[in-house]
């Protein structure tokens, strides 16, 4: 891999938006955008896409990594994350992908809450295909997820000396402040099919109960990873989230539709 | 004030961010260096805040990716951690001299970012400022008497104990935990001669240790027990913070903490510009 071939960048109407692309070592006759999930998850999921996107890169496909508004080096906030703007910086970064890539037709892959935001972005974007791992479909669940999570954060004696007071983690996910319009609107979050066809890679815990049948149409498929993913596990909160399992499905789905 | 995306280095292996605030050439620049594995930005992107916010009260920043983490790459050439360290940070020196006119530089680590700030600091004249963010740390004797006395003399503890061993413990949820002090240990008398080294050569530094690390410190004390006087040189703050983790998860604990930083900052580096920039 050259350095050069991997671009960092900003761009948007503000130059506020961040991000990496990735040249393809041969012509490209394909690109994916890659949609990362918000809040730890994004921390957490930097290093496999990174991989996932040199692995692609060297098949031949161009490809974007970025940040929304509020995330990663992108300008803005924590507390200013909005899933509007989300959906509208995906919709941009589509437009950025086909311009750098030289090519029109773009896959979107995003992990948790970035595969959420690839399908709400899917018909504007011009997606050809969505790729999903483990995506949110139903926010209110997510958002009791997390608030449960940040309830146990509260009084995690590995992490603090003692239990820390109510105020001191309130409006927070996890370590990211949270507004309460991004909270409205994930607690409201209903996912539903699109007219790109999508792949779902499966991998939640069996307990999780995740049922994908909703955004899975005829033209789409579920494919489970093994093993499961730690994503709601506090004791791994800062641990990276690594899966050569997630990069062989993702790059054998682009040669497939190559 | 906008940042800029840049791929810099001798081997244009490193990727950072640089916020170069308007009308502040030549004020000291302050580094930013990788928090264990994590990528530029910092645990919950303590990084980011913590460089806007300097570059909002007029320093130019640059948080980067050393070599092989985040979207760095490896240049290759067979140099040890240490070597590849120094120079990735002289590339980076020169990055701000190149955009900002910085001629002397602060450098902020936290845990192994500490460690690489610390070996750094010890060998570039450039740098004039150090944060240490839960850095080196030993268990002195007041450490342990402070660690075990009290637990020694509770009995509840021994209740619990006592329950752990009849039922077989509850190892295995601790194991699934990650370390996440990862500071590798260096002779104390060399740690506390780099100190030394760079107090008499003027540096000034900024010792910030948090409750997370309390496998290994404990109280504001224990700089002194491990470092000695040179913990008390007008040149060197420290600064114990008993409540916070070590990756300051809290929002509230993280402003504190850059408000901390910041203070420092203005205190021993005054900005030559003061009041020009946006």
């Amino acid at each position: 891999m050259r350095p050069d071939s991997e671009t960092p960048f900003f761009f948007g109407a503000d130059g506020g938006l961040f991000g990496m692309f990735h040249a393809p070592a041969l012509p490209a006759r394909r690109a994916m955008l890659m949609c990362p999930p918000l809040g730890q998850d994004l921390i957490r999921c930097h290093r496999v896409y990174r991989q996932l996107a040199q692995a692609l890169a060297a098949q031949g496909v161009a490809v974007l990594r970025f940040d929304y508004h509020g995330t990663g080096d992108s300008a803005g906030a924590s507390v200013e994350v909005d899933w509007d703007r989300c959906v509208a910086d995906t919709v941009l970064a589509a437009a950025e992908l086909r311009t750098r890539g030289g090519v029109d037709r773009v896959v979107a892959f995003g992990a948790r809450l970035g595969g959420s935001i690839a399908l709400a972005a899917a018909g504007q974007a011009r997606f050809a295909e969505v790729i999903a791992w483990d995506p949110v479909l139903d926010g209110g669940d997510y958002v009791a997820a997390l608030d449960a999570m940040q309830v146990a954060l509260r009084q995690d004696g590995e992490r603090f000396n003692a239990p820390r007071s109510h105020a001191d983690v309130a409006a927070q996910w996890l370590g990211f402040d949270v507004g309460d319009g991004l909270r409205r609107q994930l607690a409201a979050l209903r996912v539903d099919a699109t007219e790109a066809p999508t792949l779902v890679l499966d991998s939640m815990p069996a307990s999780s109960g995740a049922r994908w049948e909703r955004i899975v149409t005829a033209r789409g498929r579920v494919a489970t990873i093994a093993p499961p993913t730690p994503w709601n596990d506090l004791r791994r909160l800062e641990a990276a989230i690594l899966s050569p399992p997630l990069i062989q499905a993702v790059t054998g789905r682009l040669k497939e539709i190559a | 004030m906008s940042e800029e995306a840049h791929r810099f280095g001798r081997g244009r292996h490193l990727v950072g961010i640089a916020g170069v605030p308007s009308g502040t050439r030549g004020e000291t620049g302050v580094i930013v260096l990788n928090a264990g594995l994590v990528h530029r930005i910092g645990p919950f992107r303590l990084h980011v805040e913590l460089t806007r916010q300097l570059n909002e009260a007029g320093y130019p920043t640059l948080r980067f990716d050393l070599s092989t983490l985040g979207d760095s790459t490896a240049t290759g050439g067979g140099q040890t951690r240490a070597q590849q360290v120094c120079a990735d940070l002289d590339d980076a020196m020169n990055l701000l001299t190149e955009r900002a006119g910085c001629e002397r530089f602060v450098l902020v680590g936290l845990c192994a970012g500490a460690q690489n700030a610390h070996i750094v600091a010890a060998r570039d004249p450039r740098v004039s400022g150090a944060v240490f963010l839960d850095g080196y740390a030993y268990r002195t004797l007041g450490y342990k008497l402070r660690h075990y006395l009290p637990r020694i003399v509770d009995p509840a503890r021994w209740a619990r104990v006592l329950r752990r061993r009849a039922g077989g413990g509850s190892g295995e949820a601790r194991a699934a935990a990650e370390p996440i002090f990862a500071v590798a240990p260096a002779p104390r008398e060399e740690v506390i001669a780099d100190f030394t080294g760079m107090v008499s050569r003027g540096m000034k530094l900024y010792l910030v240790y948090s409750g997370g690390i309390s496998t290994h410190f404990n109280h504001a004390r224990q700089f002194r027990e491990c470092f000695g006087k040179v913990m008390t040189h007008p040149s060197v703050t420290t600064r114990y913070v008993h409540e916070t983790d070590h990756t300051y998860i809290l929002t509230g604990d993280r402003a504190r903490l850059l408000d901390g930083i910041g203070g420092w900052l203005t205190r021993n580096f005054p900005l030559a510009t003061a009041g020009r920039h946006a």
